[in-house]
């Protein structure tokens, strides 16, 4: 209250600590690392999308001079998953979808290993096949997992027995039949999304090695190494101290890197290698497949509204197709279920999530997690009952937008909603409501994000002799800038420049345990842990300080790397000066005194609630929600259907902004991918197998592909935030998709409600007559 | 069988000898560690094993190693001035934020000092032209160009 800090580190655009290494190549990513007598691994895939192994015969391809192990699903009867225990280290008995890991095989280089796969045997009895969610979901459907009812599962997650539905999350809030009754207009469309790649350049990567003790270390591109680590531990019956996970800097993640991915195949090799590390990268065709992808979903949306637009009531039917293992998927149908709503107050809603097996790739977290699905056809729809009614989208956002005080549809009263601040500046920015050109339109669209709750994250400080500082935590720095912001939370708390800030990669083995690098999480929970930390160190320095200065530790305070006696400014010692173990020099000042300084520190949203599994109410299940809008303006050619994206305005409100560079960085970033996935990016499937696993044919945005992205930031400071801060990752990717289709219906008057938008689409739309209501 | 190459890497001359189905990136890689050149996809679409070949950028992962014999490759680990000090796009590329997870930086810094060698001052699409067979996947490109136009600026005074 009343406290005008001034910032010396927080909110400044410093580049990044990392920037060095990585533009002059020295960064070393895992796929760089080789280990003495390292051995690399490679797998035989299933060729097919649901079958049994009838026969698998491996001899040949053991025999073959410079293969080192082979495994099979039996050598390492193991399971694991983020949500339910359903996929083995390696297939026993079936295979779920095409790229299903049956067998590994160890070599001394890669082509010996690709030799040896191609000499394995295999016979697989094909089975019926499921592709599609909705027939998989049917009572009649064969099932996937016949022993999903035996599954372990984690809390919160609510699989049918006897059935392909994994998890079924279910939102009643109000009565929505009411609502829709009490309604001046109700409105009910189907949207899809297709499946899509992170397209993370740097594929997954792992090296494992076993030693004598048993003891597994493993390098990892991981976005979440103590997971990975609990995880195997678990797998493997194995204490915590003879598993070690070491991370790297990662070649971009977006979700895609959570949990176990290239770990089990190395892991099953390393056991049989008698201490020699396997090193396994996933090739490109293998990125797109046998990696996780982003969920397709088909969304049945039935929205009620009064004449004056207020919304009423809001049903939605969303399917999430998961593929044929779980993985995240379960909390990805979660989280999209209870944020559905979109950024609004709604008084009646009902919402049903299924999450579904099918023989298709395995659905995993990706960027927004859930968040891009459900704003598609939220934010698309909202646009639509404002054309019927006449109003104006921005103002129809802002009549039933959410703001500080009000209710969510799970009953959590929200703070630290920004929402309306951002759709005043994203259509103030793209001059909304001025005339547009011929074929010109302007569209905007909103968002919110939960964070994953509870989660917990904790840090060590470590203070050097010469008053520099070392950071040990786990969160990962896969290009957002973690790393370095977190830096800042440690300069600014010791007030010492952001070089003199060290910080270490994650190894479980030192760094303290961290929940992941996932959820639009780090910044908020890590750097409360960091700040908490690092006020334990200052206080530790404040002991060892106080001897010195004859002064009472409370007395003590720090600024600019000095530790004062408080109104008396010459008694002073910079923190290089006060002793922290090095105590050689016995006779100067402080010598033989002192010890080291190792601060530490935790946090948690101690009142975290899950949520009903009959409602789906809950008063705390995220501790902060992000929001943005953005506002678009297209150019759409009527004749060849080509859709030109001029400017993009992104507005979010992050709390407080730590670093703007890199913050404008992830908004950018993010949309780039959100234009990508409007326009350009479906990966197509034919009977489960991946037709286009490459980047010709699965195109990913390129320079010449994005427009002008401008983004803007909107603090409204989060109570529990460090400095007010939230996160940011994930949001800009969200709206993009409904904010260009709502622009394209005011250019043309097309409305496309299966991602992507391509030139076909709006062709054979315009062929049907659609554009003809154009004003 | 091996064949015999000569070529010079990052001014350096190496001598020796290579299996014709080598590629030149493996080479670059395995044989002389030089790992800040990457690899994204092996098949010649993702840009990131872009190297210098006679100051020109090719894709050293669908370039065999025996066709760099007699060349000049420049590899990201040899743009830093001799003293140590960064070259000017590499400056603009920390100055500018656009390096995220740094998988394809090598690769975009490499194309953008061939294309300012070639055209010391290119227009907004000229950049965006020359670095389009460059993926990245973080930044959105925007603060790449932004970096690389600086770059010429600095250059010039």
């Amino acid at each position: 209250m009343g406290d005008e800090k001034t910032f010396e580190s927080i909110g400044c655009a410093l580049p990044r600590l990392d920037a060095w290494e990585k533009v002059t190549g020295r960064a070393v990513y895992v796929v760089d690392m080789k280990l003495r007598g390292m051995l690399y691994g490679k797998v035989l895939r299933s060729p097919i999308p649901h079958g049994r192994i009838i026969k698998l015969e491996t001899r040949k391809a053991k025999s073959l001079p410079g293969v080192a192990a082979l495994a099979i699903g039996e050598d390492v009867p193991f399971v694991f998953g983020a949500t339910i225990r359903d996929q083995p280290f390696l297939a026993i008995d079936k295979v779920r979808f095409v790229g299903d890991p049956i067998v590994a095989v160890a070599a001394v280089d890669l082509d010996t290993a690709e030799e040896a796969i191609s000499l394995i045997q295999l016979e697989l009895e094909p089975l019926p096949a499921l592709f599609d969610p909705v027939q998989a979901m049917k009572p009649e459907a064969i099932l996937i997992h016949e022993e999903l009812s035996r599954y372990a599962v984690a809390p919160g997650i609510f699989p049918v027995g006897g059935s392909n539905i994994c998890n079924h999350f279910k939102l009643r809030k109000g009565d929505v039949e009411k609502g829709f009754l009490e309604s001046d207009i109700v409105l009910e469309e189907t949207y899809t999304t297709p499946m899509m790649q992170h397209a993370h350049l740097e594929p997954h990567a792992s090296i494992a090695q076993v030693d004598r003790s048993g003891k597994v270390t493993v390098w990892s591109n991981t976005q979440t190494p103590h997971f990975n680590r609990k995880a195997l531990a678990e797998a493997l019956g194995l204490p915590l101290h003879h598993v070690r996970v070491i991370g790297a800097p990662v070649g971009g993640g977006f979700g895609g890197k959570n949990y176990f991915k290239a770990e089990p195949i190395c892991v099953a090799l390393a056991l049989k290698t008698r201490g020699r590390p396997v090193k396994c990268v996933y090739t490109r065709e293998e990125e797109f497949g046998a990696a996780p992808v982003r969920h397709p979903t088909r969304i049945r949306c039935k929205m009620g509204m009064k004449k004056d637009g207020t919304l009423l009531a809001l049903q939605m039917e969303i399917i999430f197709d998961t593929g044929a293992y779980a993985d995240i998927g379960p909390r990805v149908c979660r989280n999209a279920g209870f944020s559905a709503t979109g950024p609004y107050q709604i008084p009646h809603v009902w919402i049903d999530a299924y999450c579904v097996y099918t023989n298709n790739p395995v659905g995993g977290a990706f960027r927004g997690f859930g968040m891009p699905q459900v704003t598609w056809a939220v934010e698309s729809h909202i646009d639509m009952m404002a054309e019927k009614l006449c109003l104006d989208p921005v103002e129809l956002r802002l009549k039933n937008g959410v703001e500080e005080g009000s209710l969510s549809a799970t009953g959590q009263i929200l703070h630290s909603v920004g929402l309306k601040e951002t759709i005043r500046q994203a259509a103030f920015r793209i001059d909304w409501g001025q005339q547009e050109k011929p074929f010109h339109g302007k569209g905007i669209a909103c968002m919110h994000k939960s964070t994953v709750t509870p989660s917990a994250s904790s840090a060590y400080v470590k203070l050097n002799e010469d008053g520099s500082a070392t950071l040990m935590c786990s969160a990962v720095e896969m290009g957002q800038g973690v790393s370095t912001a977190l830096a800042q939370v440690v300069a600014e708390e010791l007030g010492i420049p952001v070089e003199k800030v060290a910080v270490l990669y994650p190894d479980t083995d030192v760094t303290p345990y961290d929940m992941g690098t996932v959820s639009s999480r780090s910044i908020f929970f890590v750097g409360n842990a960091v700040r908490r930390a690092t006020e334990d160190a200052r206080q530790q320095l404040f002991e060892i300080a106080a001897e010195l200065l004859e002064a009472d530790p409370k007395d003590l305070e720090l600024r600019s790397g000095k530790v004062f006696v408080r109104g008396v400014p010459e008694r002073a010692l910079t923190i290089s000066e006060i002793p922290l173990g090095e105590s050689f020099y016995v006779g100067t000042k402080g010598g033989g005194k002192g010890k080291p300084v190792l601060g530490r520190g935790v946090f948690n949203i101690p009142d975290a609630t899950p949520l009903d599994p009959q409602t789906g109410q809950g008063r705390n299940p995220s501790a902060f929600w992000m929001y943005a809008t953005q506002a678009v303006e297209v150019k759409v050619n009527p004749y060849s259907g080509r859709i030109e994206v001029l400017r993009i305005v992104s507005a979010h409100d992050v709390g407080k902004s730590i670093n703007p560079l890199l913050i404008e960085g992830q908004i950018q970033g993010a949309l780039a991918m959100g234009v990508g996935t409007t326009l350009l990016e479906e990966m197509k499937l034919e009977e489960g197998r991946v037709l286009n696993p490459s980047f010709t044919d699965y195109r990913i945005p390129t320079s010449l592909d994005v427009p002008e992205m401008i983004p803007i930031i909107v603090e409204q400071p989060h109570q529990n935030g460090p400095y007010g801060a939230k996160g940011l990752g994930e949001p800009a990717l969200a709206p993009t998709a409904a904010a260009i289709a709502n622009a394209i219906y005011r250019a043309i008057g097309v409305r496309i409600k299966d991602l992507p938008i391509t030139p076909e689409k709006i062709l054979r739309s315009l062929k049907r007559g659609d554009g003809e209501k154009e004003r | 069988m091996k064949i015999k190459i000569n070529l010079k890497v990052n001014g350096s001359l190496y001598k020796g000898e290579i299996e014709p189905r080598r590629t030149l990136l493996e080479f670059l890689r395995e044989d002389l560690e030089l790992t800040g050149t990457k690899e994204g996809c092996g098949m010649g679409e993702c840009g990131t094993c872009t190297i210098l070949l006679n100051g020109k950028p090719i894709k050293s992962c669908i370039f065999l190693a025996v066709q760099a014999n007699g060349k000049e490759v420049t590899t990201i680990e040899g743009v830093e001035n001799p003293d140590g000090t960064l070259h000017p796009i590499q400056k603009a590329f920390i100055d500018y934020g656009a390096i995220q997870c740094g998988f394809c930086t090598p690769g975009m810094v490499l194309t953008a000092k061939a294309l300012l060698e070639e055209n010391p001052s290119p227009t907004e699409l000229e950049v965006r032209r020359a670095i389009s067979g460059n993926l990245c996947r973080c930044t959105g490109y925007q603060k790449i160009v932004e970096a690389i136009l600086a770059s010429v600026q600095e250059g010039r005074g």
